[in-house]
């Protein structure tokens, strides 16, 4: 009960301190914001103030994704009439789907994807040619953009499997570019300049319109964040299932030494392309709905500078966990987003702040726990 | 901790002023590939906002809110809600890449915000809409390649080649440009597209020069037009040089030194120096100490800002009035010339400017050696 307790007052406060940081406007509440937040962070690691919070997450794992949960449904009802926050709000969730796709491939399976951003982009295009020609609910089109993205990625898998390492990486960002050019000369695919989509709909339920029932009056994006929440709880249950199943372990070996697992007999092609292809799709859905979000995507969306920023929310967070990455990226979203009143120095502080993490916590904010399938929770 | 912040922020949101702030936003690439010009375009409007508060007449206080859309759609459709969404602001100064400026209409629109595109020449930014909250003081890349083409058949140029990059604005001016060209019986021997990053242009120069073209025609922006040129002379290539508003800057002219005497280039907008407020707009400009240039298009947003607080300080800082105050824009002095907005908001009279490099200086057609006849372009009769 204790520990449940010490779970939701921590879940309260950073909750709080989210709705704050989304809100705050002024250039000294942000900067007094941000110290508090590192200030926090600093201290939390040196007092081993978190273990106890650590601990109770831990051995509560259901009831720590319920109040998440509920922390952004509240936040997002907070913040119900100022669109920019809860567009913010919306495109941390769909980055986490994003990342929690290339946490399979990077942090389970050890498959390196450097064109994260490009399967993303395989999935927004998906989503606006089907949204504009084919009369397929918008549900479906969310899936078909996994689909495809998925099926985008096979044309990676026999270079992949191939090559190990640095080689690995290089094919990734080679299709990246690839991905980036083939975009810029198909004119059919709005070329440079882009597509527009329309807005998304599931029945007769209109994304873009505003919200009013009655007294409650919202802006249209608490659509898009409901979406995208459940798109996050799915993709959040994938992965951990797949962790904690018996595919985790398979997954873990063959990203830890693939000679021991091949000598154990695992297929190593199957388990890598298994999660590349998981991943893709994950990766794909959650583009989907980004374009969709969005409105208009175009080839400078799915730069490889995008996919760079994938990859360092998962460093970031810790190469393998879910929460951390989580966290990661409220940061790497946020944090450019409230340096805008620094300008054009914005990314500077930005990278500044990323490479002091790193060099400070190397394995990353959250760093992945070990895994326990029998037993009482470690302390 | 936190409620000590929630108390900061409940102080600092407070601010005592006599007179009422009014808030208008400066939406531009401040980051990447083009923040040259974005900074350029910052510093114009602010320094058309700080005049404007030190001059005193003004009922109200202006202040400007700048934000980075980073040239790209997602970051220019979280910028434009932002400005959008906050009710603060009141209208904005918007957006330097076409492809951000088509992507975020739709926002502005839906927020009711009145805007004024400085820098992106995409016809269908105000042609392909109907929104009323949308205007433009910038040409279209239209106006500017039918005087180009204009011009150079004029002059007598029959045969020529054309690299453009294949971004949209490079592609525009490719289309616009044969278009016009061809319909004043022009002939276009050869196009090419090249991606912008391109480093050697061997390959296309080599076939172009087997056509031998009287003039290459040149889309796009500064890096390559300067790679496309030097390497034009290496390969031996004799052939007028014509450029698009992407080159018309400094960069373009030290990058090349000698070679670069020649080149024609051709701009919307009467250049700034050359009008009694355009000459006031660059001293004050360098009294202000930015440390960017204001660019090409400084002037527009500089312009644009103006047009804006003329409008609020008529008809006071409503979102709605602004709208319907900006559709009455017509025949309006400004530092780009006179401005008119049309039924799409878009200006009509963008006088087009046509420039040659003639010793190491940008220098307007009509004040040229080559207009006097004192020098010749190549190929030219």
């Amino acid at each position: 009960m204790r520990s449940r307790a010490i779970a939701a007052l921590f879940t309260a406060l950073v909750t709080a301190y989210a709705w704050l940081l989304l809100r705050a406007e002024s250039q000294g509440a942000i900067a007094a914001l941000i110290l508090v937040g590192i200030a926090a962070g600093i201290l939390a690691m040196r007092t081993q103030l978190l273990r106890p919070v650590a601990r109770s997450l831990g051995s509560n794992e259901r009831f720590a994704q319920g109040l998440a949960f509920a922390a952004v449904v509240v936040i997002a009802l907070a913040l119900r009439d100022d669109d920019f926050a809860l567009l913010l709000l919306t495109r941390v969730l769909i980055v986490i789907v994003a990342c929690l796709g290339l946490n399979v491939q990077f942090g389970y399976a050890g498959v390196v994807n450097f064109a994260g951003a490009s399967f993303f982009g395989v999935g927004g295009y998906t989503a606006a040619v089907l949204a504009s020609s084919a009369r397929l609910p918008h549900l479906l089109v969310l899936l078909a953009g996994g689909v495809t993205a998925a099926l985008a990625g096979t044309v990676l898998l026999l270079p992949i499997l191939r090559t190990r390492g640095h080689y690995a990486a290089l094919i990734t960002i080679a299709f990246a570019l690839l991905f980036r050019t083939f975009l810029e000369v198909n004119d059919a695919l709005g070329g440079p300049q882009g597509l527009k989509l329309g807005e998304m709909r599931i029945g007769p339920l209109r994304f873009n319109d505003p919200i009013s029932a009655g007294p409650f009056e919202g802006s249209f994006y608490l659509r898009y964040i409901a979406v995208a929440l459940v798109l996050v709880a799915l993709a959040f249950a994938v992965v951990q299932r797949l962790d904690r199943s018996w595919v985790g372990v398979a997954l873990d070996t063959v990203r830890l030494d693939e000679i021991a697992a091949a000598s154990f007999g695992m297929d190593i092609a199957r388990w890598k392309i298994a999660a590349f292809t998981v991943g893709n799709f994950i990766i794909g859905v959650a583009g989907a709905l980004s374009a969709f979000m969005i409105g208009f995507i175009a080839p400078n969306n799915y730069s490889f500078a995008e996919s760079l920023i994938f990859v360092s929310i998962l460093l970031l967070g810790g190469i393998g966990s879910a929460w951390g990455l989580s966290l990661a990226t409220a940061i790497v979203i946020l944090l450019p987003e409230k340096f805008q009143i620094i300008q054009e120095y914005r990314f500077l502080m930005f990278a500044a702040l990323v490479v002091l993490t790193l060099l400070f916590r190397p394995v990353g904010l959250v760093p992945r726990p070990l895994r326990r399938l029998v037993g009482p929770p470690l302390s | 901790m936190r409620f000590a912040a929630a108390a900061l922020i409940a102080v600092l949101s407070f601010s005592a002023s006599a007179k009422e702030t009014v808030r208008i936003a400066f939406v531009g690439p401040l980051t990447g590939g083009n923040s040259a010009i974005g900074l350029g375009g910052r510093n114009s409007a602010d320094l058309a906002v700080r005049l404007r508060n030190a001059d005193g007449k003004s009922k109200h206080q202006y202040e400007l809110v700048v934000l980075d859309d980073e040239c790209k759609p997602d970051a220019g459709v979280q910028m434009a809600t932002k400005a959008g969404s906050d009710r603060t602001i009141v209208a904005g100064v918007t957006h330097y890449c076409s492809v951000v400026a088509m992507a975020t209409v739709d926002t502005y629109h839906r927020f009711a915000l009145p805007v004024i595109v400085w820098g992106a020449v995409l016809p269908d930014i105000t042609y392909a809409n109907d929104f009323k909250e949308i205007h433009r003081v910038n040409g279209t890349m239209i106006n500017q390649n039918e005087t180009n083409a204009k011009f150079m058949s004029e002059r007598g140029f029959r045969k020529v080649a054309v690299i453009h990059d294949t971004t949209d604005y490079g592609k525009g001016h490719n289309k616009y440009f044969s278009q016009f060209f061809q319909k004043a019986g022009g002939q276009i021997i050869a196009t090419f597209g090249v991606t912008a990053d391109q480093q050697d242009f061997t390959a296309e120069l080599t076939q172009i020069k087997a056509q031998n073209p009287e003039a290459l025609y040149f889309g796009g922006l500064t890096p390559i037009g300067v790679r496309v040129r030097a390497q034009m002379d290496k390969l031996g290539l004799k052939a007028q040089f014509d450029g698009t508003s992407g080159i018309v800057n400094d960069d373009f002219i030290k990058a090349l030194g000698p070679l670069a005497e020649g080149a024609l280039a051709f701009r919307e907008g009467a250049p700034a120096e050359k009008l009694p407020g355009g000459r006031k707009f660059l001293e004050d400009y360098n009294k202000q100490g930015y440390s960017n240039p204001p660019e090409a298009y400084g002037p527009f947003a500089y312009a644009a800002a103006e047009l804006l607080m003329d409008a609020i300080d008529k008809v006071g800082p409503d979102r709605k009035k602004i709208v319907k105050e900006l559709a009455n824009v017509t025949d309006r002095d400004s530092i780009v010339g006179k401005i008119t907005f049309d039924d799409h908001g878009q200006n009509t009279v963008p006088a087009i400017t046509r420039y040659v490099v003639q010793d190491g200086k940008w220098v307007t057609w009509e004040e040229s050696e080559y207009a006097a006849g004192k020098r010749k372009l190549t190929n030219g009769k």
